[in-house]
């Protein structure tokens, strides 16, 4: 590829190259405005209110997403990211219900602290037990959900509205939620830097092989301790979020997140062997997945079909996402 | 010759318009109703949806239903009400999976003119009309029907539903109201069975397995499991309060030669209906309170009249575990049957 053809390295060839290498980067962006396409032409009268519906049933998920992404890429899994939602969705109600903004925005921040710490248990109960990551974060997730409902024991609390404003109100324009551009910012403030980072060159090599890694001198403990750290961090602002949106806490609200973030994460074109994929795919994968409910509402089909529609979707990705890898290793 | 045919006509008219029975609508505007439920899996559920529909079909003045059924919290269902009201519904018909989360959805319904019903469980907005089966009678009257058959002595299992919900803690309310007047009655376990048949019927067999003495058993409406499982274990049977499940009634008749003593309290899932009915004339510009509650109807085997009740509440064509079928008194116009074939209109 880079031989005789590098003299004339057109846009077009340039272009060529990118979308073989990094399919998910088009290819998620073209089933969303596939999906997008869909919901229109079912519902034409999509207004700006849809948009900010998408935006807000969104975050959530794309949040989860974007944390088993991490976890995934270093090699490991996170079966405990719904719980850790679930408590800093609590933990934000129930401290942030008479506060002001400010101080809403300082408790916010600890949160956030705190979903990291959580995720560095995670990370090093994983490295230091030696016991496969499936069952230990499965059994903090037991634990964390315990803590949630030891927090709050029923759905209630709140936060000042200026807070839950950052969740539910727009910016600009009223196709511009405020939920899309704290999920685009947390995304890139947190990911970009690492990803380019030794850090992110890391993560991807024990997720990509962890012997070969190891042999160069990684120190693969520490590493998959980060991972986990950054799921944390990334689960307590889906959390947050939650909060934003809903005005409450609620202490089982992380329950379906956990493995509609994994479907969102391997829709995304992210390995679940490790060591490939970005962050955007899923979180775009996300926005596919929320489409899919209200779209078998406007068709008045049952939208428990939507958990059909989704392991097809999985099952097509995967194998289209094979068929890419094949025509590659061909080339 | 024209004129002649006109009058004829006209008089024909008159007489058919005059032999045409009145039925529950008289004008016929076609309104689009939204329902959104987000508990699955579950029969009452079921049935409170089909309730709704067979409503619809039943008064006439439903063109159409736009149904967001799946299994969700309040974070989903803020979503699904949302997709609702792009969906330009009328009115939104909620059995709400939390009491304050969709205040504000609710409140941007009802600045578009949406009429919004909250039933089975209530929410905080003050817009919305509530509509539910007085939860807190329900949990007073079969706890103090059991306290009494216990002679306000020993210890009982409490088996309630999903924890966080308003259901749930209305139940408890009216339990804990009867129980004050009972002091020297214990609970001697309290479990959560989130109204699964199935995970109700694991914990007796948990409890009866630990060997654990209890002398009555207040449940918050599920019972056919439960007995069943009592009678698998081979143990003796205790006071026992159900709702008004077909099979549960069955077991009231039927084992009462065993000892078993129990009640059926009444938690229609045609409440739905109910609901439809108070969006209905609202909608029509009708008079409704904002609260409307309907009390629960108990049916005991302890008496002759009580069984004879019994009996003729059973219907051998539902399923064990389902509530019975039919609309709740003044509360609905659609039959057994339609609620059964659960559809609604044009489908």
């Amino acid at each position: 590829m880079m031989g005789a053809g590098r003299r004339n390295d057109g846009v077009a060839d340039r272009l060529k190259t990118l979308v073989i290498r990094h399919p998910s980067l088009f290819g998620m962006p073209a089933l969303l405005v596939v999906f997008l396409a869909a919901t229109v032409a079912i519902h034409p009268d999509f207004n700006s209110f849809d948009a900010q519906s998408l935006a807000m049933a969104a975050l959530p998920l794309a949040f989860a997403a974007a944390a088993q992404t991490v976890v995934v890429i270093s090699g490991g899994i996170d079966l405990s990211i719904g719980s850790v939602m679930a408590v800093a969705n609590v933990l934000a109600a129930s401290t942030m219900e008479n506060v002001g903004f400010g101080q809403a925005l300082l408790l916010a921040a600890l949160i956030l602290c705190a979903g990291a710490l959580v995720g560095a248990v995670n990370g090093v109960l994983v490295v230091v037990s030696r016991v496969p990551d499936v069952i230990v974060t499965l059994t903090t997730g037991f634990i964390w959900g315990g803590v949630a409902l030891l927090i709050l024991e029923r759905p209630g609390g709140g936060a000042p509205d200026e807070f839950l404003d950052l969740g539910t109100g727009t910016l600009g324009t009223p196709w511009l939620s405020n939920s899309l551009i704290l999920l685009v910012v947390a995304v890139a403030v947190i990911w970009v830097p690492v990803r380019r980072s030794r850090l992110g060159l890391l993560i991807y090599a024990i997720g990509s092989d962890r012997t070969a890694a190891f042999r160069s001198g990684v120190n693969i403990g520490r590493s998959r301790v980060v991972a986990y750290v950054i799921g944390g961090l990334f689960s307590s602002i889906g959390g947050v979020g939650l909060t934003m949106t809903t005005g409450i806490g609620s202490p089982r609200a992380g329950v379906l997140y956990t493995l509609s973030g994994l479907a969102a994460v391997v829709i995304g074109g992210v390995s679940l062997v490790g060591g490939r994929g970005g962050i955007v795919g899923p979180v775009i994968a996300a926005f596919v997945l929320t489409l899919i409910p209200s779209d078998l509402i406007f068709l008045n089909i049952d939208p428990n079909f939507g958990q059909v529609i989704q392991g097809t979707l999985i099952v097509l990705v995967v194998m289209v996402g094979g068929l890419a890898t094949l025509m590659r290793t061909r080339k | 010759m024209k004129y002649l045919s006109g009058v004829a006509a006209l008089a024909l008219g008159v007489a058919v318009a005059a032999g045409v029975p009145a039925g529950p609508a008289r004008a016929a505007p076609q309104f689009v109703i939204g329902v959104s439920n987000t508990h699955i899996g579950n029969s009452w559920r079921e049935e409170f949806v089909c309730s709704i529909k067979a409503e619809a079909l039943a008064s006439g003045l439903v063109s159409k239903i736009v149904l967001a059924n799946r299994e969700a919290g309040p974070s989903e269902q803020i979503a699904d009400l949302r997709t609702l009201i792009s969906a330009g519904v009328n009115a939104i018909i909620i059995n709400p999976s939390d009491r304050k989360a969709l205040d504000g959805v609710i409140k941007q319904a009802a600045a578009k003119g949406i009429v919004v019903v909250a039933a089975d469980q209530a929410v905080s907005a003050p817009e919305a009309y509530v509509v539910t089966s007085d939860a807190v009678g329900y949990g007073r009257v079969g706890a103090a029907w059991l306290f009494k058959q216990m002679n306000g002595k020993g210890s009982i299992v409490e088996m309630r539903g999903i924890d966080g919900t308003p259901g749930d803690a209305d139940r408890k309310k009216g339990f804990d109201e009867a129980a004050a007047k009972y002091p020297d009655v214990k609970i001697a376990a309290t479990t959560f069975m989130d109204w699964s048949n199935e995970k109700a019927a694991q914990q007796m067999a948990a409890l009866l397995a630990s060997g654990k003495q209890f002398d009555g058993v207040w449940t918050s409406g599920i019972d056919y499991t439960v007995i069943e499982a009592i009678k698998t274990a081979h143990k003796p049977y205790v006071p026992f309060v159900g709702a008004d499940n077909a099979g549960f009634i069955k077991q009231l008749i039927d084992y009462k030669a065993d000892g078993l003593v129990g009640v059926a309290v009444s938690n229609s899932p045609a409440i739905g209906a109910a609901g439809l009915v108070v969006a209905l004339d609202v909608l029509q510009k009708k008079e409704r309170p904002h609260l409307t509650q309907i009390t629960p109807a108990a049916w005991d085997n302890t008496t002759d009249a009580g069984v004879e009740a019994l009996k003729a509440l059973y219907d051998p064509n539902v399923a064990p575990t389902d509530p019975v079928y039919g609309p709740i008194p003044k509360y609905g116009h659609f039959t057994a049957a339609q609620e059964k074939a659960c559809k609604g209109p044009g489908e």
